[in-house]
């Protein structure tokens, strides 16, 4: 029996932190070779990741290529959507003054309604002050480079990201009751999101999009990239649809989701 | 970052400390802290004193703290080396957490344990089938190592 005894179940151990060690070593090999937010790449670049044999994803590539200019990757550690959306948000805001004010007014507003949930309010606090710091990068004068740097410092990086992760939190508990049937799993909105929002390094999902895009008041789309036909799919998420003056609203940026990944796109 | 945040949650514990807890920096190490509970009175962990150790990674927040108890403790989801098997110390955690709701969860595990996911399954059988012996033995330790 003893020489099984690796193979036997020890109750004096502690598995889970054998599994958290390991999974700290794959975060760290993923963090040494992907930035969290990359330079501009070419889909001549992309196309190299696939295999010649895989002829569905090289003719995807060449609709994006007959589409769009450049794409621009982000690290694949489970914060993916909320650091493309936050770069390519506020890289759009570089050029739009008007909504830069529109969303400077939300921004600040939701600080009082998140500690109002309930959200322990010095951490919360903690992390719009840095959020806002971020924020206002886009003015004079906003750079790219000014927020490339700012995306791929994890002080300023991650920080963004949680709030953007209270912020999708803080809509869904708010409109638990609209929500409610799109979760599954016996889980209440708040167990959900405490589950599956909350969490850094929690992946993004359709629910978590349109809670975002709802919560800020931000039109996007999405290419999605998968087995599926012979172009990509591109899909709007429009929070302003429901409203009573439904206004074709322009997408303020466009993201590629290939399985699992989201990066961020730019227009031809 | 990571010292910045842990000296403002030494800053709000000192303010707003959780009803029966304490905790704080040992010596001059900011990532290392001991932590008292008080046995919750509708538990057989009553008029006990329990001391953990938290130890801050860091990159927290954005990893949990790594929390244990150093006292010995008769209980379903804390075994012989003080782990304890708490949701938001593993992957339920969050950078909006602080350390004074970690020490209320755990004072919520303490009167209610999870016997469907145990660290120590012979004491959560216990806890499931006979709840009067159960309490008795919680109670027996908590006399014979916290108090």
């Amino acid at each position: 029996m003893d020489q099984n005894a690796d193979a036997s179940f020890d109750p004096s151990k502690n598995y889970d932190e054998d599994t958290l060690a390991q999974q700290r070593e794959i975060e760290k090999e993923i963090a040494a070779s992907q930035a969290m937010v990359s330079q501009l790449h070419t889909f001549d670049e992309i196309v190299e990741e696939y295999s010649q044999e895989d002829a569905i994803y090289r003719q995807k590539i060449e609709d994006l290529k007959s589409r769009f200019k450049n794409l621009r990757k982000t690290r694949g550690d489970g914060n993916c959507f909320y650091r493309a959306f936050g770069f390519a948000y506020l890289e759009k805001l570089l050029n739009d003054g008007k909504e830069y004010k529109r969303f400077l007014d939300i921004a600040q507003k939701s600080k009082d309604e998140l500690i109002g949930l309930g959200f322990p309010q010095f951490t919360l606090e903690d992390f719009h002050d840095t959020f806002m710091d971020v924020v206002k990068m886009v003015e004079n004068p906003g750079t790219v480079d000014g927020l490339f740097q700012a995306f791929n410092d994890a002080g300023l990086s991650d920080y963004f990201v949680v709030y953007l992760r209270l912020l999708v939190s803080g809509h869904l508990q708010q409109n638990a009751d609209s929500y409610v049937y799109f979760i599954d799993g016996e889980r209440s909105v708040k167990e959900f999101c405490s589950q599956e929002v909350e969490p850094m390094g929690k992946e993004s999902d359709h629910i978590h999009i349109v809670s975002l895009t709802k919560a800020l008041q931000i039109a996007i789309c999405v290419e999605y990239m998968d087995r599926e036909g012979e172009k990509c799919n591109s899909f709007k998420f429009n929070p302003f649809e429901s409203l009573a003056d439904d206004t074709d609203t322009a997408p303020a940026f466009t993201l590629l989701y290939r399985p699992g990944h989201y990066d961020i796109l730019y227009p031809l | 970052m990571a010292q910045k945040r842990i000296k403002k949650e030494l800053v709000d514990f000192g303010k707003d400390p959780p009803t029966n807890c304490s905790a704080g920096p040992v010596g001059d190490d900011l990532f290392h802290w001991q932590a008292t509970i008080m046995g919750p009175t509708d538990s057989p962990y009553y008029r006990g004193v329990f001391f953990l150790t938290i130890n801050f990674p860091t990159d927290y927040p954005f990893k949990p703290p790594k929390v244990a108890f150093t006292t010995r403790i008769y209980h379903p989801n804390i075994n012989n080396n003080g782990s304890i098997c708490l949701d938001i110390l593993r992957g339920q955690w969050s950078p909006a957490l602080t350390i004074s709701k970690v020490l209320l969860s755990i004072c919520s595990l303490l009167t209610d344990p999870n016997p469907d996911d145990p660290l120590v399954p012979e004491i959560a059988r216990l806890y499931k089938q006979d709840r009067e012996k159960y309490f008795k033995v919680a109670k027996e330790w908590t006399e014979k190592y916290a108090q």
